[in-house]
């Protein structure tokens, strides 16, 4: 299943905090789109995922300094 | 020519941005993820920046100064500065160069920053900052008080955070899934692609270097600073006296400037508000940071990254203290951090809601 996270307002490092928040409550093979505006957590939020080993489905702009991430539960 | 300080201001925000290059974010990642990635980043900017300053004070290019300690004002100044940045969501560069992203909470936090450096140095509370600092005890350099050659700290600093980058390095970097790339060539690298952060750290090392002789060239014997500057930016506006108008004024106005022109190319520019309790955070961050960083003698640029690389105490001092304020500050707002709607919505509802 498909849960949505929005962190859009949220300044870095709360973007991530949020993530692992939400992560923690999602079953094996769940999907989180997280979608923020904080620069850094471009960097940041695929980093967490990669070192979880959590696939990334989705990753793009929305618009100007406006993201999307999808993460999947692994 | 104070216009160069400018160049060098555009460079370091430029940089920095791109770059992704955040101390508050090096100090807090060391007590909330236990991850020292970008404090080794920290690291070697002092490194490269110590051999460079020694370098260029041994051809006689320029001369460090070394100033006494004053021991209570830089822990304590330290340690209110390195608390105020987590409530700011940046340091003081930090602050200017996400000002030029259009962070409004940055804005905020900027103007809370440079008002009250300009209270504490030149204004209401200067008597207060003064006396603080005026209890200083009898020691200058590590270099001094251990009877050696500055070249010895270099070198075991240069050991220790080559050692501290090899570690880092040899860990097979993760391979992170990145933005669908927009163009090529130069363009792709300088506005899309994700820089390595030991090699932004090396740039903004070397950038810090070339920063002290253009600046002593214009009278202001000094490497990069935030702090001062912009309590003189300040000073100039409601005096008009232009001699407060130095190198260090543009270099700052630069930051500005370059993070914007990052920002903007690669399309990461957008006038961003924030909420009720990160705009509540920022006033009140950006106003102690103005208090900390003044009674320390620099943010975490002008001790933590310029003070650390001449090896004086206050720079050192100021760097740990800092840290341990960051430490407090990121065990109270963020390992704490709860927030109203901060939940994940399954899918079935989110599209109920729109």
């Amino acid at each position: 299943m498909k849960h949505t996270l929005d962190t859009v307002t949220q300044v870095c490092p709360f973007p991530l905090v949020e993530a692992k928040q939400a992560m923690a409550g999602l079953a094996l093979g769940d999907e989180l789109v997280i979608d923020f505006d904080c620069t850094q957590a471009t960097d940041a939020l695929p980093r967490w995922a990669a070192e979880n080993g959590y696939p990334v489905t989705h990753f793009d702009r929305v618009g100007d300094a406006a993201w999307t991430i999808t993460v999947q539960k692994a | 020519m104070v216009l160069t300080g400018l160049l060098v201001g555009i460079a370091l925000g430029f940089v920095m941005q791109r770059g992704r290059f955040c101390v508050t974010g090096a100090f807090r990642d060391v007590w909330v993820a236990r991850n020292t990635r970008w404090l080794t980043a920290f690291l070697i900017v002092i490194a490269v920046q110590s051999v460079g300053l020694f370098a260029l004070q041994s051809a006689g290019v320029i001369t460090l100064e070394a100033k006494q300690l004053p021991l209570v004002a830089t822990l304590v100044g330290g340690f209110i500065f390195g608390f105020a940045i987590v409530l700011a969501g940046g340091c003081a560069t930090g602050t200017y160069y996400r000002a030029g992203e259009g962070l409004v909470g940055s804005w905020l936090a900027l103007v809370g920053y440079v008002v009250f450096s300009a209270v504490m140095k030149k204004g209401a509370l200067s008597p207060v900052n003064e006396e603080v600092r005026s209890h200083k005890v009898g020691v200058t350099t590590i270099y001094d008080t251990l009877h050696v050659s500055p070249w010895l700290l270099v070198a075991a600093l240069v050991g220790g955070v080559g050692w501290l980058a090899a570690r880092h390095l040899a860990v097979p970097a993760p391979r992170l899934a990145t933005l669908p790339p927009r163009r090529t060539g130069l363009a792709h690298l300088l506005f899309e692609k994700p820089w390595h952060a030991f090699g932004t750290a090396v740039v903004i090392g070397l950038i810090a270097i070339v920063a002290w002789p253009l600046s002593a060239a214009t009278g202001r014997n000094d490497g990069l600073g935030i702090t001062t500057p912009s309590a003189n930016l300040v000073h100039y506006l409601v005096t008009g006296s232009s001699k407060s108008l130095d190198w260090g004024v543009f270099l700052v106005l630069g930051i500005l400037v370059g993070s914007y022109l990052a920002a903007r190319g690669s399309g990461e520019f957008r006038v961003r508000v924030p909420d009720a309790r990160t705009a509540t955070r920022s006033v009140v961050g950006g106003v102690l940071m103005g208090v900390g960083a003044s009674l320390a003698g620099g943010c975490t640029i002008g001790n933590a990254m310029v003070q650390t690389a001449q090896f004086s105490w206050q720079g050192w001092l100021a760097f740990g203290s800092m840290l341990l304020g960051t430490g407090a500050a990121a065990h109270v707002f963020i390992l704490r951090h709860r927030r109203e709607g901060a939940a994940a919505v399954p899918e079935t509802a989110s599209l109920a809601r729109v």
